[in-house]
């Protein structure tokens, strides 16, 4: 009974533990062509301004959004730090920062409807009304 | 020169109050003009300098930006008082300077041919080795400069940049540069040149970076002590903004072409960085400069305090001079744009050894 009861324990934390690893994405207008990572942090440095011949407009969370902190750590591979030495950096080199938005509803709403539009958020967010770049998880 | 400043003051005061209506101000990031593509931002420098017989007071760096861009073209002007007020006490000798000419640091345009593409006309910060890109005292890890950053290759050209970048995982980049006329503002450039061709190739993964570059220059002119401007790039000595540590030789250095070559390496992670440097300079004949070098780490504490480490080394024939150093620094952030900074050099040469104390603000 007891062994029985241990295992099931053990059953339970480890799909708890796989139900908790958050999926996130970066999404973009349906328009936008495929971007490949290097290309996806290019773009959200503001080193891409065009695709195609399209201007890509990026979007970011507020500056204190948990999923804007786990794109800037796990995408753009740069922390709070050396962001803010890479903003002040490209003020100086004429550059400017992505526009913000408050929520992903928001930017999703904003990506549908304009072309160029690149944004991220949690995958429980996205329907398909905008095209999938790039999907990554806490793990 | 008073009025120049007020107006400058003044424009940028009610831009600031017209924009904080709208957006709020993040120092260090400029603001829009109306709703215009055109940003504005500036940065300054008050610096104090104390070697052996020497000590000195300077406003320095006062600049104004204006950038913006308009579809696939993107355009930045960078004006700039260079020495704006000097109080120095050499050998018991008290003087006073004021250089009030406002010079042409930048002026250029680029247009976006694609993704990978770029291509730009004016003038522009030579993209060679790493310190020159961003060649300001506030987002410098030190007061001073390295050397090997204004002896071996000029600091600006004139002319036409090309760049490519591959933009994958492991990021590819070239950058040519083309100069066949003269500078737009001469007395702002560490060698007054007529040519300039250069190329420049960089390679990055993760946190390290590799850098090569090449070229070759005409120099018509070379500024010495008699020169109006004094600028400290082109000392040669401890790069702290003396005119006389090189004994020029205007002959040797305007007779011929120069050719220069320069080896970075970076690595950067988030507590600390390490990179060096080496580049030499040479005409047909013999070498000018044969050798100049540095390795440097940067330890970062926190976001605000960070310790810097460089040990520098050059070996230039003309004036004859081979020297060592090392310096030893600080840096304390309260935010980011500001920076105050200390820092001894020890030189191999006696007399030279220099503390630096510096205050600079980007805006």
């Amino acid at each position: 009974m007891t062994t029985n009861f241990i295992k099931f324990f053990l059953l339970c934390s480890v799909l708890c533990n796989f139900s908790y690893a958050d999926e996130y994405v970066i999404v973009a207008n349906k328009n936008m062509k495929e971007l490949s990572l290097g290309e996806i942090k290019a773009i959200f440095l503001k080193k891409i301004s065009f695709t195609n011949d399209i201007k890509v407009i990026p979007i970011n969370l507020s500056s204190r959004d948990a999923v804007r902190s786990k794109f800037e750590q796990q995408i753009l591979k740069m922390n709070l730090i050396k962001l803010k030495s890479y903003w002040t950096k490209q003020h100086y080199l004429g550059r400017r920062p992505p526009i913000t938005m408050k929520s992903q509803e928001a930017i999703k709403t904003f990506v549908k409807k304009v072309d160029g539009a690149i944004g991220y958020m949690n995958v429980n967010t996205v329907d398909d009304s905008v095209k999938i770049l790039y999907k990554w998880s806490d793990e | 020169m008073k009025k120049i400043i007020t107006l400058l003051l003044t424009l940028f005061i009610s831009l600031s109050a017209k924009e904080s209506e709208e957006t709020p101000y993040t120092l260090g990031e400029g603001l829009q003009v109306a709703s215009l593509p055109l940003y504005l931002g500036g940065y300054f420098s008050l610096d104090y300098k104390r070697k052996p017989n020497e000590e000195k007071y300077e406003i320095e760096d006062f600049a104004i930006l204006g950038y913006g861009s308009y579809e696939k073209i993107s355009y930045i002007t960078e004006l700039e008082f260079k020495k704006l007020y000097v109080n120095a006490n050499k050998n018991e000798e008290r003087s006073v300077e004021q250089d009030t000419a406002l010079h042409v640091e930048r002026l250029y345009s680029t247009y976006n041919v694609n993704e990978n593409y770029d291509l730009g006309v004016g003038k522009y910060n030579s993209p060679i080795g790493y310190w020159n890109l961003i060649p300001v005292n506030v987002l410098r890890d030190t007061s001073s400069i390295p050397i090997t950053s204004f002896i071996i290759f000029p600091q600006y050209t004139t002319g036409v940049n090309a760049s490519y970048n591959s933009y994958t995982d492991n990021d590819f980049r070239i950058d040519v540069m083309l100069q066949k006329n003269s500078d737009i503002d001469p007395k702002y450039n560490n060698y007054e040149i007529n040519e300039h061709y250069g190329i420049g190739f960089t390679y990055a993964k993760n946190n390290f970076s590799l850098k090569f570059n090449a070229g070759v220059f005409q120099i018509v002119d070379y500024y010495n002590e008699d020169d109006e401007f004094n600028g400290k790039e082109h000392d040669g000595g401890d790069g702290d903004g003396d005119e006389d540590d090189i004994d020029k030789d205007f002959e040797t250095l305007t007779s011929s072409k120069h050719y220069y070559a320069l080896l970075s390496a970076k690595y950067d992670s988030d507590s600390f960085q390490v990179m060096g440097e080496i580049g030499s300079q040479r005409s047909k004949d013999d070498f000018i400069t044969k050798y100049a070098g540095y390795v440097q780490s940067v330890y970062r504490f926190d976001e605000k305090h960070m310790a810097i480490l460089r040990a520098e080394s050059y070996d230039n024939q003309v004036s004859k001079i081979a020297e060592n150093m090392a310096i030893v620094g600080y840096t304390y952030r309260p935010i980011y744009p500001i920076a105050i900074k200390t820092e001894y050099q020890f030189h191999s040469i006696s007399n030279n050894d220099t503390l630096l104390l510096s205050f600079s603000m980007m805006f």
